[in-house]
């Protein structure tokens, strides 16, 4: 192959190779950024899990007799979520008994009612695992996390909301709290957000709960791959509790998800067959107006393998060209599309608000698309362009391998 | 005949489907020969030039080209021979249009394993012999007539062949500048050696020739 001729033919023809190059280039850009975005799909989903470093959130909802959508018209003070009914000591058990966790993390949440509505309270022991709600200790943004009786850490929205700020006093079914600190609730933890955190024996105190009175347990697994077991394991150990994980939040969106997937393969197989199609008819149509140069190249002693290789030469430089442009393209198209936000549904019984309060905005609903571009997908893309230029030179080839001189040359 | 013959050709027919264009061609250029093959259009004179230069090959008959039969030779092996035996003129000059006229003269030696360099040393060296040192950069779209055939006849050199065969090669030309170029074929074949195996519709330039052959309706007439 002599580059010199390849570039000069390319460097030309700049039109059609713009042509051939954008063609590539668009088919791969859409490939990337299909991918990339459709990747971050699925990662947003599972974020709500992810940012607090567990696998599974266990709880033991109320047997609902009544539609949960109506406030019920007596219900003032501190109360237990329907969905977090207090887990029993041989619950906790069991649990402890169940192989492939790793690490766990119990919690107590509350929610408290008065004449101005309601509040969101989880009750903390800060000694344990880095997971779960036991994450608030990294959210502070000003003062500490709550050590003794009588301290709160209040999430900060709902600290303007209340006109509360560190060191004010604040009152918590009844009795005095000192604000000690305040939060903001990490992008998609949702799961366990609140808007207040105490030590874990104070809200054990507010719901009457002797020691050991908790209703919310996190769960971090030894592998990931232990997912399916443990769930198992604890839904025949434990009888009527609720197991959530990331893959529930997956079957919650499935349809949305399942509707992604196949999406991004399709329009994927659409853009990149589109640009393979695109180059080979570009390359074959001009080659058909090369006719006359293949036909001298064969005369002036040019074998056929000599003309594959230059041939394959143009369409390898316009492919690599087009899939480095694509991927830039599908770069940018990315970090634009990773500005969007997309809302993350959560499972009745991770809702921390009552249902009858959905509307209630709370800071962490939504989260915006975690979109990247692997190193793979950009190997991926390179090697698909690669792939494209080899189909159009090889197309190419063939075509050329018919030709022949005599024929070419008598037609001039 | 054989023994000193740089081309013979030796019973040669072609046929395309039912129709018959050449006849039983026996034909040979000797070293150093220049020869010019004249006759009306369509008389086979194109065909034989395709046959004999191992362009095409022959319903019927055998080649020999440099001592070598090609007859049976496979396209890439045709395509050796011609790189190493044989140059050709064009009368439509066939110049690459996106190479400048050193990369137009180099092109036969690209495929081939000779550093650029030497490549590009080689094609100034024919392009000098022509003339046209001043003009080495330049795109074919910027040459003359005359100039493309002298780029065209550089080329065909650039291999140093035993034999070229030049298919009217003063058809796209005034007389003045065909005149120069067939100067410069009688120089290449004087001083060289280069055997000569030209075709051409006009007399004044067939009888400069070293012999005529005359070809009528697919046969050798005289």
């Amino acid at each position: 192959m002599n580059y010199r001729y390849v570039v000069q033919e390319l460097r030309h023809h700049r039109h059609r190779t713009l042509v051939n190059i954008l063609g590539i280039g668009i088919g791969i850009a859409l490939f990337v950024a299909i991918n990339a975005v459709s990747s971050a799909y699925q990662e947003a989903v599972s974020l709500p899990f992810r940012s607090l470093g567990t696998d599974i959130v266990v709880q033991r909802p109320e047997k609902r007799t009544s539609d949960a959508t109506q406030q019920p018209a007596s219900m003032r003070g501190i109360r237990l979520p329907f969905s977090n009914q207090v887990l029993s000591q041989d619950d906790l058990n069991q649990i402890e008994t169940i192989e492939g966790i790793d690490s766990s993390a119990k919690s107590l949440l509350l929610w408290e009612f008065d004449k101005s509505g309601f509040r969101t309270i989880m009750g903390v022991d800060a000694s344990q695992p880095s997971l779960g709600p036991v994450k608030a200790k990294e959210w502070i943004k000003e003062g500490r996390f709550p050590q003794k009786h009588g301290e709160v850490l209040i999430e900060k929205h709902y600290a303007k909301f209340i006109h509360k700020k560190v060191g004010d006093n604040l009152e918590i079914g009844g009795k005095h709290h000192s604000v000690v600190g305040l939060l903001e609730i990490r992008e998609g933890a949702q799961v366990a957000s609140a808007n207040m955190y105490l030590p874990l024996a104070d809200a054990q105190s507010l719901m009457n709960e002797g020691s050991g009175g908790v209703n919310v347990i996190f769960l971090r697994l030894k592998s990931p791959s232990l997912l399916g077991q443990v769930k198992m394991d604890i839904v025949k150990k434990l009888n009527g509790v609720s197991v959530t994980s990331s893959d529930s939040l997956m079957e919650l969106m499935g349809g949305v998800s399942k509707i992604s997937d196949q999406f991004s393969l399709l329009v994927s197989i659409i853009a990149f067959g589109g640009a393979v199609l695109l180059i080979i008819k570009t390359m074959l149509s001009n080659l058909v107006e090369r006719s006359r140069e293949i036909g001298v190249l064969k005369a002036v002693g040019w074998t056929e393998k000599d003309i594959q290789k230059q041939l394959m030469g143009e369409a390898f430089l316009q492919s690599l060209l087009g899939g480095l442009g694509g991927l830039l393209m599908g770069y940018i198209l990315s970090f634009l599309l990773g500005f969007l936000s997309i809302p993350i549904s959560t499972p009745w019984e991770l809702n921390l608000v009552p249902a009858f309060a959905k509307n209630a905005e709370t800071a962490v609903r939504s989260v915006r698309l975690p979109v990247s571009i692997s190193f793979g997908l950009s190997a991926v893309s390179i090697l698909l362009s690669l792939t494209a230029g080899g189909l159009a030179s090889y197309a190419m080839g063939k075509r050329a391998s018919r030709m022949k001189p005599a024929e070419i040359l008598r037609q001039l | 005949m054989i023994n000193s013959a740089v081309l013979s050709g030796v019973g040669l027919r072609k046929s395309y489907g039912s129709l018959e264009v050449l006849k039983g061609v026996s034909f040979a250029v000797d070293q150093g020969e220049f020869a010019c093959l004249v006759g009306k259009s369509g008389c086979g004179k194109t065909t034989l030039l395709s046959l004999l230069s191992g362009l095409e090959k022959p319903t019927e008959g055998k080649v020999s080209l440099g001592g070598k039969e090609i007859t049976e030779a496979s396209e890439d092996e045709l395509a050796l021979y011609r790189r190493e035996n044989v140059g050709f003129i064009f009368q439509s000059f066939n110049l690459i249009p996106t190479l400048s006229a050193w990369e137009n003269v180099a092109l036969p030696l690209f495929p081939m394993k000779i550093a650029q360099e030497q490549q590009r040393q080689r094609a100034m060296e024919m392009l000098e012999k022509m003339e046209l040192n001043h003009r080495t950069e330049h795109l074919p779209s910027a040459l003359s007539g005359g100039e493309k055939q002298r780029v065209a006849i550089a080329r065909a050199l650039v291999n140093r062949p035993k034999i070229i065969f030049a298919d009217e090669p003063t058809g796209n030309l005034d007389s003045a500048t065909g005149e120069a170029i067939m100067s410069i074929l009688h120089r290449l074949n004087d001083e060289d050696g280069v055997a000569i195996l030209m075709v051409t519709h006009e007399p004044d330039l067939a009888k400069q020739a070293d012999r005529l052959i005359r070809m009528k309706d697919g046969e050798i007439a005289s």
